[in-house]
């Protein structure tokens, strides 16, 4: 078991490592660099040259990368070019907002589906499984603009009773932005509930044909006690990872919501740092975004771990 | 009493399922079978040659052009002229609307056609060779999964241009890993089967195992893979033009459009309203006919009966 | 039926059972006007081949129909109440308090999620776990209780499920299946502990098996069905002395029974004839197995074997899970490198036959029959002899040659055991004996050798030119098995062919049968053109008694058994000259086994096929191996000629073996099989006790205390 803990823990560095490599090169590789970025088109070339220096764009690129991964776990991203701002505790702030959307998603997006997608599995082919198939199928083939737009109009222009845009700063507490979260996070919700419902609804189904559920029906148990105790732990376990992919996702579902919203979030910083090709920025939450996805795969992967003894006692490989 | 035979020819009762039919069904045959038994299937199948008819034959269905407008009628709501309405512009809504297809369809499938075939060959290659190619590309691919797809997408498209070529490429680049993993999951199912060891201990390359043993078995999935890969890069590309890195402003697309109307939509709701059901309605034809696709040929496990 | 005083506490009547895949698909009737009664304390065993709806009927028992499924007449009646008109409330009391069910398969039956403990005692009933687990015969239950299904062995798991069963005490025992993939051993004891509860707890109990020895010794009165119907129903000992119906004489009849002496021939009125062994014994050895190990990662599945397979023998492999005999057939095929000793296989004739002929087309490439050993001997020795055998044969001469020397030394090893050849080259052989002696020890010398093979093998060289112009680049088949399939020689990988175990997935499911008796044709380049290769594989699959309309037809259209044959048929594809049978029989019905194991006997009479026979039925063995090798944890414990093994067992686990296999025949009271503690002492030097007439068992003694 520890030396399953081990590997993936290894493993998820691994890919951490080979993300920010990626992130770096990506990044590079966008036309103009940071000096004519701050100094304008206009700019002399020496100048610009002058700059280049100043801010060590002329060393080899290896050795900015470490310097860059060196910062970045102190914490220390570098000076945004537009606000010349350190970017770390600008990127925090945002952060902090989307979280407080990302957190109302989840909590309902990942309950409600599972919940959902079990009854689908339970019910197949019945009618509580057609409906909620249905409604699912129609959330996934909607984007969120969409669902974004269709919300406003009925809750801000129909009913007016959630804000349609935010016009507060990323400074704004709590208090001011949570009204304003509720319209975004349902967006998200929805469209994510609809993958994860699916899953689970396919897998319930797969569990209860397993012969280890028809053995605990022919013991006379009741369905509640067969389908709590013997079918959902095996039930869950792929959909933990879907759980875990959409979560990494709500990341880059968040920059649309948000800028449909036009919510003080990370998703907007990121529109705008690119807009404004605000390099520093865009490494940052790259980064973030990989320590996101990786952290949660990996409590996905422990996730497994408690519901499944095999890969607690011989340390099994998931595939 | 039935009596068992035993003739030197046939030994064992014939399977249920075999039929008198000794005629070898061929791929096409078998897969027209399966697709006409699942009512979802030919819903989907119907939608999206709806749609693609309509994209074919936008230029005969209406009378307007796409991107020029006639500034006098701007913002108008439906009327007999204008079935849907006009935008701001004075575009005929509708008109937009049957040629945005165009866009969502060119550029989704030729990069869904690129996504699928990359990720094929690298997902077999990766399931068969195993060993440090399967783990080099798993890790690699893992890299390129853990940042958001929308933030490739911007990063490539702003260092690109949004020329569709270069949208293709970028979708490739954000899609091909989750290709790869689905496509190696199903490689590996079939890796172990005796069949496959046989031509192992035969000694045969790994290309011609690929081909033969490998491919034929696993292009149920990648059939339904490439219809769920579709819908989901229509509603990338939609959501690119949203936020205006997509196709280029007087382009007619759907994601676009509905950002360009998103203000006046208490005005004109139509003109953001039928680009949203163009686009619905194509993605909810890819999901059905990958869905019904998958039941039919049983790709995800879900087994109707026997 | 005899007349017993008390009521039956299970009856069914005129039961009928329906089955619609999907939900535009017909009905197919599963179960037709099926009536039984069981009484209490009394055994019935449900026989039947699979699709018979055996275990269909006894899961109604408990009310359970599958997905899809439903009765269309009788009823089903257990101890007074009619299941099927029961409430949930009530037939979930039924179920476990009144019937309780043993699954087949005990590892997939008990939820992985959950302590076993758990499982047990939610069962209900108020006897404590622990006591269960006791009386299951379980050790240290309350340890047991703590650990989930994986970490169980497959007869643990079993016992478990049957601890399970019996918690609420009920009084009928519904046991579907409930040995079936588990060793013989295993088997013996969990069916033992079945018997022994039966008595203790008065239940009666429904068996489900299609295992007539299981039945033989379980069962107080059987009901055979076939395809949904009951053909006959009578007490055990009379069914068995006197079948009155002919699908269960025939039945009968092709069960392969310990005691016979060559393959039982099964006759349509289901008499049977036991055929003498072929005499098509060679003296030529095929291949040359030498103190050969195999590692999994740390642990070690083959430790030292050896073992030679001649023309013309069934060399059967046999042994209980674990014992190494699949890992030997894989490596020999080229799918898994040992890591350790040597393993030949000694060129043929024929060989150079196709080789040098290209497209001659000729079918049999046996008729350089004796043409193998000269080229053998030429690889074995110097070159001289290796000339001498290319006067020998109209084909060997092309192998013989200046590689002979490298050869010699390298599977020096192997020429030892050649010494019983006719040829005076043998005594080559035997001078470099030493020299391969050494070079046995080291598996790399092998591997390096075998890497240089292929180039010579290719069959692109299509020279029907002078033995001298191919000499040099063609050590023939004399090859090295060490080497995976890729980095073997053409030849060599066609000397050994392989037939799996699982016939459903051993076929492409989207090529059809012609197709996959095609490829290898192609592949091994063995058909010239494509009129010919589609020519040969319709002569193939007529080999295997199967109509030649086959060809076009997919594995999902054909029956277990057929699809075995084509299996057998792609095998022979490649002209092999050891075909190895990987447990072929084992997931096919006991009519089709029979018809497929005298497909086998036949094919070794008319090719003189060396074929190694791996098999954990020491019953089957009996019928159709030559010689048998008995492989325990991946060493050989015993070897003989099959009648010597079999009438004195020298090894005491081959007799605890044999102990535990079951006869169908309820009067045979087979050895009781006394626990027969033995320690191994075997010494390095001193490993074998010779019996004599190649029959030596490996040395043991008794455990002490």
């Amino acid at each position: 078991m520890f030396s399953f803990l081990l590997r993936r823990v290894a493993a998820a560095l691994g890919t951490l490592l080979l993300s920010s490599v990626m992130v770096f090169l990506a990044v590079q590789a966008l036309p103009g660099d940071v000096a004519t970025q701050v100094l304008g088109r206009d700019a002399t070339p020496d100048a610009v040259a002058a700059l280049r220096q100043q801010m060590g764009l002329d060393r080899p690129a290896w050795e900015r990368y470490f310097d860059w991964i060196k910062g970045a776990l102190h914490g220390d991203f570098g000076t945004s070019l537009v606000t010349t701002k350190p970017v770390g505790g600008e990127v925090a702030q945002y952060l902090g907002n989307s979280a407080l959307i990302a957190v109302v998603t989840v909590l309902f997006a990942v309950t409600g589906s599972v919940v959902l997608g079990v009854l689908a599995g339970l019910y197949r082919d019945r009618w509580p499984d057609h409906l909620i198939s249905t409604v699912s199928l129609v959330g996934m083939s909607v984007p969120e603009f969409v669902v974004a737009t269709v919300l406003v109009l009925a809750f801000s222009v129909t009913v007016p009773v959630l804000p349609a845009v935010v016009l507060y700063g990323p400074g704004a507490g709590v208090g001011q932005l949570l009204p304003a979260v509720w319209l975004p996070a349902a967006s998200l919700a929805i469209v994510m509930a609809a993958y994860i419902v699916r899953m689970a609804r396919t897998s319930v189904i797969d569990v209860m044909a397993s012969e280890y559920v028809t053995t605990a029906r022919l013991k006379g148990l009741t369905t509640w006690r067969v389908v709590t105790r013997h079918a959902l732990p095996s039930a869950l376990l792929p959909t933990l990872h879907v759980i875990a992919l959409n979560v990494a996702w709500l990341v880059g579902g968040v920059a649309v919501v948000e800028n449909v919203f036009n919510y003080p979030g990370v998703g907007k910083l990121m529109l705008t740092s690119v807009q404004n090709r605000d390099l520093p920025v865009i490494q940052a939450i790259a980064l973030i975004s990989a320590v996101v996805y990786v952290s949660c795969n990996l409590a996905a992967d422990l996730g497994s771990m408690a519901l499944n003894p095999k890969l607690r006692t011989r340390g099994g490989r998931i595939r | 009493m039935s009596s068992l035979k035993l003739p030197v020819g046939a030994a064992g009762a014939e399977p249920s399922d075999a039929g008198p039919a000794p005629v070898r069904p061929g791929f096409a045959a078998r897969t027209w079978r399966t697709v006409r038994s699942s009512r979802p299937a030919v819903i989907g199948l119907v939608i999206v040659a709806v749609h693609v008819v309509v994209a074919l034959l936008a230029p005969l269905l209406t009378p307007y052009h796409p991107t020029t407008g006639d500034a006098a009628h701007a913002l108008l709501g439906p009327s007999a002229d204008h079935w849907a309405g006009t935008d701001q512009y004075g575009r005929d809504v509708l008109t937009r609307v049957l040629y945005g297809g165009r866009y969502a369809l060119g550029v989704s499938v030729t990069a869904t056609l690129i996504t699928i075939a990359l990720g094929t060959v690298l997902g077999c290659a990766a399931a068969l060779r195993g060993g440090w190619l399967d783990d080099v590309v798993m890790r690699v691919l893992d890299a390129v999964l853990s940042i958001p797809a929308i933030l490739v997408l911007l990063v490539i498209v702003t260092a690109l241009g949004t020329g569709p070529s270069v949208i293709v490429l970028a979708i490739a680049v954000v899609c091909v890993p989750q290709v790869v993993r689905v496509v190696r999951g199903a490689a590996l199912a079939v890796a172990p089967q005796d069949y496959v060891t046989a031509a192992r201990a035969r000694g045969e390359g790994t290309w011609a195992i690929l081909r033969r043993e490998v491919l034929p078995n696993i292009s149920d999935v990648v059939c339904v893979e490439f219809a769920m890969r579709a819908s989901w890069v229509v509603l990338l590309i939609s959501s690119l033009s949203f936020l205006g890195f997509g196709a280029d402003p007087p382009t007619p697309d759907w994601g676009l459009m509905v950002s360009e109307n998103r203000t006046a939509i208490t005005v004109v709701p139509m003109a953001s309203l039928a680009p949203i059901i163009g686009l619905a309605t194509m993605v909810v034809g890819l999901n059905l006919a990958a869905d019904g696709l998958s039941k039919a040929w049983g790709v995800d496990r879900i087994r109707e009966g026997v | 039926m005899t007349t017993a005083p008390k009521a039956p506490i299970v009856s069914v009547d005129e039961l009928s059972v329906a089955y619609r895949s999907g939900s535009g698909g017909r009905e197919v009737p599963v179960v037709q006007e099926v009536s039984l009664e069981v009484r209490p304390g009394r055994t019935l065993a449900l026989v039947g081949e699979s699709g018979s709806g055996k275990s269909t009927v006894a899961a109604t028992l408990l009310g359970h129909l599958r997905h899809g499924s439903r009765i269309t007449g009788g009823r089903v009646a257990v101890d007074g109440e009619d299941v099927f008109a029961l409430s949930a409330r009530e037939l979930r009391r039924l179920r476990g308090g009144t019937v309780a069910m043993v699954a087949q398969n005990a590892g997939h039956a008990l939820t992985p999620s959950m302590r076993i403990g758990r499982q047990i005692a939610e069962a209900g009933g108020e006897v404590p776990v622990t006591d269960l687990l006791e009386q299951v015969r379980l050790e240290r239950p309350r340890e047991l209780a703590r650990r989930y299904p994986h970490e169980l062995s497959g007869g643990q798991q079993q016992r478990v499920a049957i601890a399970m069963a019996i918690a609420a005490r009920p009084k009928v025992l519904v046991l579907d299946e409930p040995t079936t993939g588990l060793d013989v051993i295993t088997q013996r004891g969990v069916l033992d502990l079945i018997g022994a509860l039966r008595e203790e707890l008065g239940l009666a109990a429904v068996l489900v098996s299609h295992d007539l020895g299981v039945v033989a010794r379980m069962a107080d009165e059987v009901c055979v069905l076939s395809a949904g119907r009951v053909v006959e129903a009578a007490p055990t000992r009379r069914l068995f002395a006197a079948p009155a119906d002919p699908y269960t004489r025939r039945l009968l009849a092709s069960v392969p029974r310990i005691a016979d002496a060559g393959l039982a021939v099964v006759g349509e009125d289901g008499t049977r004839e036991i055929r003498p062994r072929a005499d098509s014994v060679g003296a030529v050895d095929v291949v040359d197995v030498r103190e050969v190990t195999i590692d999994y990662g740390a642990s070690r599945a083959v430790d030292g074997v050896s073992f030679r397979v001649r023309r013309g023998e069934v060399l059967a492999l046999v042994g209980e899970s674990g014992s190494g005999k699949s890992t030997i057939a894989w490596s020999l095929a080229g799918l898994r490198a040992p890591s350790g000793g040597t393993m030949r296989a000694a060129a043929r004739g024929g060989a150079g036959a196709v080789v040098g002929g290209g497209s001659g087309g000729r079918l049999g490439a046996r008729p350089g029959g004796d043409g193998p050993l000269g080229v053998s001997s030429g690889g074995d020795s110097d070159g001289l002899v290796g000339g001498a055998s290319g006067g020998d044969g109209p084909v060997g001469g092309s192998l013989g040659g200046s590689r002979g020397g490298l050869s010699g030394v390298v599977s020096g090893a192997g020429s030892g055991g050649r010494a019983d050849g006719p040829l005076g080259v043998s005594s080559g052989g035997d001078s470099d004996g030493p020299v391969g002696g050494s070079s046995g020890g080291d598996g790399p010398v092998d591997g390096s050798y075998g890497g240089d093979g292929p180039r010579g093998g290719s069959p692109g060289s299509d020279s029907n030119g002078s033995s001298g112009g191919s000499s040099g680049t063609s050590p023939g088949r004399d090859g090295d098995l060490a080497a995976p399939a890729r980095r073997r020689p053409l030849a060599l990988r066609r000397a050994v062919q392989l037939v799996f175990q699982n016939a459903d997935t051993s076929l492409n499911p989207r090529r059809s049968v012609g197709d996959a008796v095609r490829r290898p044709l192609h592949f091994f380049g063995t058909a010239g053109s494509r009129g010919e290769a589609a020519t040969r594989a319709r002569q193939l699959i007529a080999d295997v008694r199967l109509g030649p309309d086959f060809a076009d037809r997919l594995p999902a259209q054909l029956s277990g058994g057929q699809r075995q044959r084509i299996g057998i048929a792609r095998a022979l594809a490649g002209e092999p000259d050891l075909l190895i049978a990987d447990e072929i029989t084992t997931a096919l019905d006991v009519s089709v086994q029979a018809d497929v194991l005298r497909l086998l006997d036949d094919l070794r009479r008319e090719r003189e096929l060396a074929c190694l026979f791996i098999s954990h039925d020491l019953a089957v063995v009996r019928g159709i191996a030559d010689r048998v090798v008995v492989l325990r944890h991946g060493v050989v414990v015993e070897e003989g000629p099959t009648d010597a093994v079999f009438a004195v067992p020298g090894h005491p686990y081959t007799r605890a073996l044999m102990a535990a296999a079951l006869e169908p025949d309820p009067e045979a009271e087979g050895a009781v099989a006394a626990a027969e503690e033995w320690a191994d002492a075997a010494e390095p030097g001193a490993l074998w006790d010779d019996l004599g007439g190649g029959h030596r068992v490996r040395r043991w003694r008794p455990a002490d205390g």
